[in-house]
């Protein structure tokens, strides 16, 4: 039997077992079971077959970013619609950071600029950005909403809107940052972080492997706190109305 | 008009004030006097506008028409940092800052006031507490002193006119009425209090005059009528209105 057909004929196997087990315990999962694996069968098919695309015509690297950058902006965007310019601010504090550091990395020759190379760096870069992006936003909104009373007793003490705002910007931006720190720190001991496993499945050694994940978790840590920087930034701004107020959730 | 607005009220002067929350309009032509060393009363049931009203007063909110005038000069003109140090508000909720009672009552006052001492506990003496609260931790206080320290903390940046939110809305009726005599005190010092409430009998305690909010308007007057017209039948605030009939009339 051949690789591919083994792969194939294997994790149909496991995903029917799946189902039969939840419908046997009576979970009522089998459908969405199906249903997601059924799914993602078709999204991979379908980004394996642009990626082979994108790599041979590497002009169309440019827009498959972009479209990374654009999924990305509107899932952190829908997490924090409350505000004004949600989907704005989510487009800048995912692309602005990604996109520096992927420039960077290309500079100084890290990784080769090719899009076999490029793509998978930006998408994680990408996807870093957004989660903390989207946890930075959510924290931030919510505070908005239940700090309420804490952000106009500062107001009412003199604070200027930007000031009395400080804290749950900050408080926000750590809260954010403590689970990704967590998950650079557990690398390697808790879980195999996706890069390692791609590099060494495709035959690279596990010193070269671990090598170039180090680069993608340490430039991560960077691009995911000035990502969460950004976002508190332009959610303050967004928040901050004329007369030194704060607007209501 | 009715009245003339052209004198000038050491203090706050409301003028046709106007909010309105999407179609729906919350206050209406809402007109009356704060002045320096009197303390108004604003009454009326839970949900008809004491809270955004003052929010109005110190520009929390901004009003969708009328006028504040502080001494005189617009607020709308007013620097709102300015105006929330003359104008100082304390909320219904007493929510402490992080850290300790002290860091509290300096929160943003500027390094030389901040390390004022005299300024700091006379601030807590005149809210009820004693001196060695300044080093407590705040989160650790109790309803009661938490509210004082609300009160202290707004006292500190020695305000022209304080804006009280349902104070006693947390505390016994012990609490109250000492916070009802501080209030009492505070004017008799020079300055202006202008308190939302819907207790009808700490408001006969403390205030000059009343301003009884009624379908989103104003009437203003003695707090004795107005106390009494507003008690809907409540032995109690019966009681409490009629029995602050010695409250002097106002001066308009």
């Amino acid at each position: 039997m051949s690789r591919p057909l083994a792969q194939l004929l294997a994790s149909a196997a496991f995903v029917l077992a799946a189902a039969l087990l939840a419908y046997r315990q009576r979970l009522n999962l089998s459908r969405s079971l199906l249903i997601a694996a059924a799914r993602a069968a078709a999204q991979l098919a379908v980004v394996g077959a642009l990626i082979a695309l994108v790599f041979r015509v590497p002009a169309l690297a440019i827009a498959f970013v972009a479209v990374m950058v654009l999924t990305a902006s509107l899932t952190a965007g829908s997490r924090m619609r409350a505000l004004p310019h949600a989907r704005r601010i989510a487009v800048s504090a995912i692309a602005l950071p990604a996109l520096s550091a992927v420039g960077v990395l290309l500079a100084v020759g890290a990784f080769a600029a090719t899009p076999r190379a490029t793509i998978p760096t930006a998408g994680i870069l990408i996807g870093g950005a957004m989660l903390a992006t989207t946890l930075t936003g959510r924290r931030l909104v919510e505070g908005l909403a239940d700090g309420v009373d804490e952000i106009e007793a500062r107001l009412s003490l003199g604070d200027r809107a930007r000031d009395a705002l400080a804290p749950l910007a900050r408080r926000a931006i750590a809260g954010a940052m403590v689970p990704l720190i967590d998950q650079t720190r557990s690398a390697g001991l808790v879980t195999l972080p996706g890069t390692f496993v791609g590099l060494v499945l495709g035959g690279a050694s596990p010193g070269t492997a671990a090598r170039v994940q180090l680069v993608v978790l340490l430039t991560l840590l960077l691009v995911q706190l000035l990502s969460a920087l950004l976002t508190a930034e332009l959610v303050t701004r967004a928040a901050t109305l004329p007369g030194e107020r704060v607007l209501a959730l | 008009m009715t009245e003339p607005t052209a004198a000038r009220i050491d203090g706050l002067a409301v003028r046709d004030l106007h909010v309105a929350r999407g179609e729906r309009s919350v206050l209406h032509d809402v007109r009356f006097d704060a002045p320096k060393r009197a303390v108004v009363a604003l009454v009326g049931p839970s949900g008809a506008g004491k809270s955004t009203l003052l929010r109005c007063l110190n520009r929390l909110h901004a009003p969708d028409g009328g006028t504040v005038l502080l001494d005189g000069e617009d607020t709308a003109a007013l620097d709102p940092c300015t105006l929330r140090r003359r104008v100082g508000l304390v909320g219904q909720v007493p929510v402490m800052l992080p850290g300790s009672v002290r860091e509290n009552v300096a929160y943003g006052l500027d390094p030389a006031a901040a390390a004022d001492a005299d300024r700091l506990t006379r601030a807590l003496r005149d809210a009820g507490l004693d001196a060695d609260f300044l080093d407590r931790t705040a989160s650790e206080l109790s309803g009661g002193e938490r509210a004082r320290v609300a009160l202290a903390r707004a006292l500190t940046r020695e305000p022209e006119l304080l804006l009280l939110d349902e104070p006693t809305a947390a505390l016994d009726a012990a609490v109250a009425r000492h916070i009802a005599a501080t209030v009492r005190s505070l004017a008799g010092a020079g300055l202006g209090v202008v308190v939302a409430t819907h207790d009808l009998a700490f408001a006969a305690d403390v205030a000059d005059r009343a301003v009884a909010l009624r379908d989103g308007t104003a009437v203003s007057g003695a707090p004795a009528e107005l106390l009494a017209a507003a008690r809907d039948g409540d032995p109690a605030a019966h009681a409490a209105a009629t029995a602050s009939d010695a409250v002097e009339e106002p001066g308009t």
